[in-house]
């Protein structure tokens, strides 16, 4: 079948059988490598993606389900002020990645801020487990949380003073 | 490779005449569906019915006396509805389930529907004595959900028809604990949801109700007669009495299981004995 | 691009009698053992494991066949319609006590009279302690892909020994070495579970690139990696003490089994490390010491954080505790009497160099953590209780071990390194060794020992990929060797190239190689040699207390310290031992499953998961100061070494119960502490 949906605010189309996962179809159709089918059981975060602004995992969504959504991937929140937020909150709080869950962690984030502004280190590390990694230090996570809670806050008060 | 026939219904009127085709799965988070399917390609039966985007699947509503729940109203949606409107014993029913992503896709009507456990929204459903709205061709029904619960305590869940909303009693509550069991997060035979919920009246305990499920469900209505009507706080000796009567119900679940319910059982007639 | 699915055994235990395929479409071909064409083995320590099982099958799951094909997806469903028919054979699955015929390797020491030691005991207590499987769950499963370039296959993996990957694949393929050229791509974190596997899937995907004239690429899903690839081998040790009046230490009695799984690749080297460190962190003149790696017809078991050490350090340091406290002395004092000291003579005959920084850390922990007055006061609670209305139920446990860094001690792996560095005209520095790959903060330690030795700007210093044509063999990235053993050698290259710049032109290129300077031999019950070039201490506090309404274990804290030498980055170090002790956690608590019928199954892969983040306690961390001029020193492991046994104590101690495995099953503790 043919689906169309917004993949990272383009119009798009892509042939797609009933077997196949959205991470699969965005890597293998589009080339969108920042994001990995990995656990296939939607636990491991690694295939994260925003569906209407929500995260969820793209490899328990199958292909044919994001008809008419809008997808987000890492690579398309790459563009965004909100990333260069959580990537400098992430160097400041000296949060270093295994490399390959630094994309999802990012988009975590960001969505736990979005949801949350002023998380407390609970909430932070509640929803940060959604990317389990043997590389992650909890303190770093905290502490990239508050950074990035601080860099916004500082952008809003300079905005409010202009 | 077998390919599978979609279908989009735009609403529930063309849902409602799909679902009656032999073999058709219902699929709207999916998360239960594709739990435990590692493999590179997905596997669906020859026709899904994709009902996520049905709207009249998609509200809420709040009244003094129910919160109603449309059944492809994800946990997320539900949890954003806030501690004013929703049970704090469904709120951390939800909040226990997967993590905030999988929470993003899994639906309250996929929680309940499942076929092969009591998934973990069930016990505190059961204790809320929610009503579950299964509607065909021919009309609605609205069973609660203490019915999915076999004799023999396996699930139940009435074949036929679909799920389209819950309806969730609004209730004060005393008292109320919930917990997950188990080694894992993961529904596995050695994991289950206790869940607690009393209500006292000028100090006699008004209502109370446990419910314990995983693979299998444990709630016994006689039990919680024997103890509604008594004076608070029981007794030691009454607290043990009541306990034994729940032990003896557990001797279906695996000794894990059999000992951690005794355990929280214990715990919640302890909240009642002080 | 061709994808490459595996055809697996469905028997433990068996010969193959045929291997059926269903109709493969245009495009798609078989590959089968008589394809191969060089050797059907891969050989790792001396072990052989065959790229595809031939005739017989030693495990369930054990790769026989291979489809390579386009799609994925169909070639999973291929794969799995094909029909692999074995006769069965009875499965060796027992490894507590096994056959003979099972015994990979045996190693044997004795030290002094250990008889006469505990015939004249005030004390004797022994007790079997056990550890599990643990999955790895790395970075990225495992994966090779390979394709010919120009005059050589060229192959890419992640994998932490590129040149026994060339090798292997030189010996599947019947060709020269120097004709593959291993190109290691992104390893993450990998707690040592990508040292051999890579290399068997290098094999395939060498073997059907040639097959097919086409890249090819072999890709397991997670649930694959899961249940095929090597785990922690799971250990019993026995360990019994004999005491003196004082409580001194006098005799050890250990026994060690480790079920190494089908064909045991790594088994001598485990067994070995194992055998070393079975004396813990303490002084034993008496010893008598019997290992016995086990062949089981399960999957082929590997290192985890380590390769084998933290199996006899976790018992020894669990047996420590339970033979303090049921002395009624508070394990802190019976460690301080008994651990080893400066001048101690080691299980090598050996005499201990260094001082051990035991008092030290001990007084860092019990400050930090108020271990002493909370032992004390758990102690009192515990002896005195009734029953469960008596809880909370809390335990504090205290351990104290090492992690010895440098060569393997089996003595069948080659224990040559070999370094390279040049200095160009530009005065940028280019470091070669194949063990670039690893943590980039070890690769940050290379650079600025490179930018200190030579003066250049950090940003000067480069590290070039670890392609097996461009670099030379530096040995496995294991058993700390980046940051001890090719942190020098890194070093003594750029010394080299110091040495001479002032007269000789640029650029130079100078190389460093290493030799073991006194392996360790095993002859005849005794073991002689160097085991470790340096090693680092831990000492790890653990509390808890059991959950008022469940039962089950919570952490309330963890407190490490640790004397890692000259720590480089103390903010980086700090975060890398915080995320151990968060794995080190996992396996106390959560991370099970139980291979013993045959292998996991797809269930036990659904069900295994690390510690969610917010169950996780506050981790505190500390390090001594080191001595002048001390090296750097890895500490990856150091809570694998001590954060069990620290656990299983404080839960013994809450539980007032003596548990000797974790995790422990919530049925045995809920009946520990009286049933509900």
């Amino acid at each position: 079948m043919t689906i169309s949906f917004i993949l990272n605010g383009e119009d798009v189309s892509a042939n797609a059988r009933t077997v196949d996962r959205l991470s699969d179809l965005l890597r293998d159709a589009f080339g969108l490598l920042g994001l990995q089918s990995d656990c296939r059981c939607g636990r491991c975060g690694r295939c994260f993606v925003f569906l209407d602004g929500r995260l969820v995992p793209s490899c328990i969504l199958p292909a044919f389900s994001v008809r008419g959504k809008e997808i987000v991937t890492i690579e398309g929140f790459a563009q965004t002020e909100e990333y260069r937020d959580v990537v400098e909150g992430f160097e400041t709080a000296g949060l270093e990645t295994c490399g390959f869950c630094k994309g999802p962690k990012i988009l975590a984030m960001a969505d736990l801020l979005e949801r949350v502004p002023r998380p407390t280190p609970r909430e932070v590390l509640a929803h940060m487990s959604s990317v389990p990694c043997r590389c992650t230090d909890p303190v770093a996570l905290v502490e990239a949380a508050r950074a990035i809670v601080e860099r916004r806050a500082g952008r809003i008060y300079r905005r409010a003073g202009q | 490779m077998l390919v599978s026939e979609i279908h989009f219904p735009k609403d529930l009127a063309e849902a409602l005449e799909l679902i009656r085709r032999p073999g058709i799965l219902v699929f709207a988070g999916g998360t239960g569906i594709l739990r435990e399917q590692g493999g590179r390609g997905i596997s669906l039966p020859g026709e899904v019915l994709f009902v996520r985007e049905i709207p009249e699947l998609r509200r809420t509503s709040l009244t003094e006396r129910f919160l109603e729940i449309g059944a492809a109203v994800t946990l997320s949606e539900l949890l954003e509805l806030g501690d004013s409107a929703l049970p704090p014993l469904l709120a951390e029913a939800a909040r226990g389930i997967g993590t905030p992503a999988i929470r993003n896709l899994a639906t309250l009507g996929g929680n309940i529907a499942a076929r092969d456990r009591f998934m973990d929204s069930w016990p505190a459903l059961a204790c809320l004595d929610a009503l579950v709205e299964l509607r065909d061709r021919g009309g609605a029904t609205w069973m609660n959900v203490n019915r999915f619960m076999g004799d023999d305590g396996k699930p139940a869940f009435p074949e036929g028809g679909l799920v389209t909303r819950l309806r969730v009693p609004i209730e004060r509550w005393d008292a109320f604990l919930l917990r997950k069991v188990g080694p894992s997060d993961y529904p596995a035979p050695e994991t289950a949801v206790f869940a607690f919920a009393a209500r006292a009246e000028k100090g006699i305990l008004a209502e109370a109700r446990i419910a314990f499920a995983g693979d299998i469900a444990l709630r016994s209505r006689s039990l919680e007669s024997s103890i509604i009507g008594r004076g608070l706080p029981l007794s030691s000796r009454e607290a043990a009495t009541i306990a034994e009567g729940y032990k003896s119900l557990a001797a279906a679940l695996p000794e894990g299981l059999a000992l951690q319910f005794g355990v929280l059982v214990d715990g919640a007639l302890g909240m009642l004995s002080r | 691009m061709l994808y490459v699915a595996t055809v697996r055994s469905p028997s433990a235990r068996g010969s193959v009698r045929s291997i059926r395929f269903p109709a493969l479409p245009a495009g798609y071909r078989s590959i089968l053992p008589a394809d191969i064409p060089g050797r059907n083995a891969m050989v790792s320590f001396g072990a052989e494991v065959p790229i595809l099982a031939q005739d017989k099958v030693s495990y369930v799951g054990e790769p026989v066949a291979l489809i390579a094909g386009p799609d994925p997806a169909l070639l999973e469903e291929l794969a799995a319609a094909t029909k692999v028919v074995c006769e069965e054979e009875e499965p060796f699955l027992n490894w507590e006590s096994f056959s003979s015929d099972q015994v990979a390797a045996k190693r044997v020491a004795v030290v002094g009279d250990p008889d006469l030691a505990f015939s004249i005991a005030s004390n004797v207590q022994g007790e079997v302690y056990t550890s599990g499987a643990i999955e790895h769950y790395y970075s990225e499963p495992q994966g090779a892909a390979a394709a010919y370039d120009y005059d050589k296959i060229a192959v890419w993996c992640a994998t932490q020994w590129p040149y026994h990957v060339r090798d292997s694949v030189a010996l599947a393929l019947g060709c020269k070495a120097d004709e593959v050229s291993v190109r290691p791509t992104r390893l993450g974190v990998h707690l040592d579970g990508k040292l051999w596997y890579p290399s068997l899937l290098a094999c395939h995907a060498s073997i059907a690139s040639i097959a097919c004239g086409r890249p090819a690429k072999v890709l397991l899903t997670r649930e694959e990696d899961f249940r095929y690839t090597p785990k922690r081998v799971r250990s019993s040790v026995s360990v019994r003490a004999a005491l003196g009046k004082g409580g001194e230490l006098s005799a050890l009695d250990v026994r060690i089994a480790v079920n190494v799984g089908a064909y045991g690749p790594l088994a001598d080297e485990i067994l070995s490390q194992a055998v070393i460190a079975c004396t813990g962190a303490y002084a034993c003149p008496n010893l008598r010491v019997e290992g016995y790696a086990v062949v089981t017809n399960t999957p082929p078991g590997g290192a985890f954080g380590g390769l084998g050490a933290s199996h006899t350090l976790f018992a020894m340091e669990a047996h420590a505790n339970r033979v303090a406290m049921s002395a009624g002395e508070d394990p802190m004092d019976w460690k301080a009497r008994n651990v080893l000291r400066k001048g101690s003579r080691l299980l090598t005959g050996e005499l201990l160099k260094e001082e051990v920084p035991y008092d030290a850390i001990s007084a860092r922990l019990a400050s930090a953590s108020d271990y002493r007055r909370k032992y004390a006061g758990y102690e009192l609670v515990r002896k005195r209780r009734s029953g469960r209305s008596d809880g909370p139920f809390r335990g504090i446990g205290l351990a104290f071990a090492y992690q010895g860094a440098g060569p393997f001690l089996s003595g069948e792996a080659s224990n040559t390194y070999t370094v390279e560095a040049t200095l160009d005209k530009d005065l940028r520095v280019r470091i070669f060794t194949s063990a670039a790959g690893g943590a980039g903060a070890v690769m940050d330690i290379w650079r600025r020992s490179a930018s200190g030795i030579l003066g250049v700007g950090l940003e000067s210093v480069s590290i070039a990929p670890p392609e097996t044509d461009q670099v030379p063999d530096s040995g496995p990235s294991t058993l700390s060797r980046n940051v001890s053993v090719v942190n020098r050698l890194v070093a003594r290259a750029c010394e080299a190239i110091q040495k001479r710049r002032f007269r000789d032109p640029l650029p130079l290129t100078a190389r460093a190689a290493y030799r073991v300077p006194k392996p360790i031999k095993w002859e005849g019950g005794q073991v002689s040699g160097s085991p470790f070039d340096t090693a680092a201490w831990a000492g790890a506090v653990l509390e808890l207390e059991l959950d008022p309404w469940t039962l089950e274990p919570r952490t309330l804290g963890v407190w490490i310290c640790v004397d890692g030498g000259h720590v480089v980055a103390p903010d980086r170090a700090a975060a890398a031992l915080r995320s151990g002790v968060a794995d080190a956690l996992g396996a106390c608590l959560n991370e099970r499953f139980d291979p013993s019928g045959g292998g996991a199954g797809s269930l036990d892969y659904f069900r295994y998961g690390l510690l969610p983040l917010h169950e996780l306690p506050p981790i505190n961390v500390d390090f001594v100061e080191p001595e002048r001029r001390a090296p750097v020193k890895g500490i990856g492991e150091l809570p694998f070494d001590t954060v069990p046994a620290a656990f299983l104590s404080a839960l013994s101690q809450a539980a007032d119960a003596a548990f000797s495995s974790l995790p422990v099953p919530s049925a045995r503790l809920i009946g520990a502490l009286g049933g509900p």
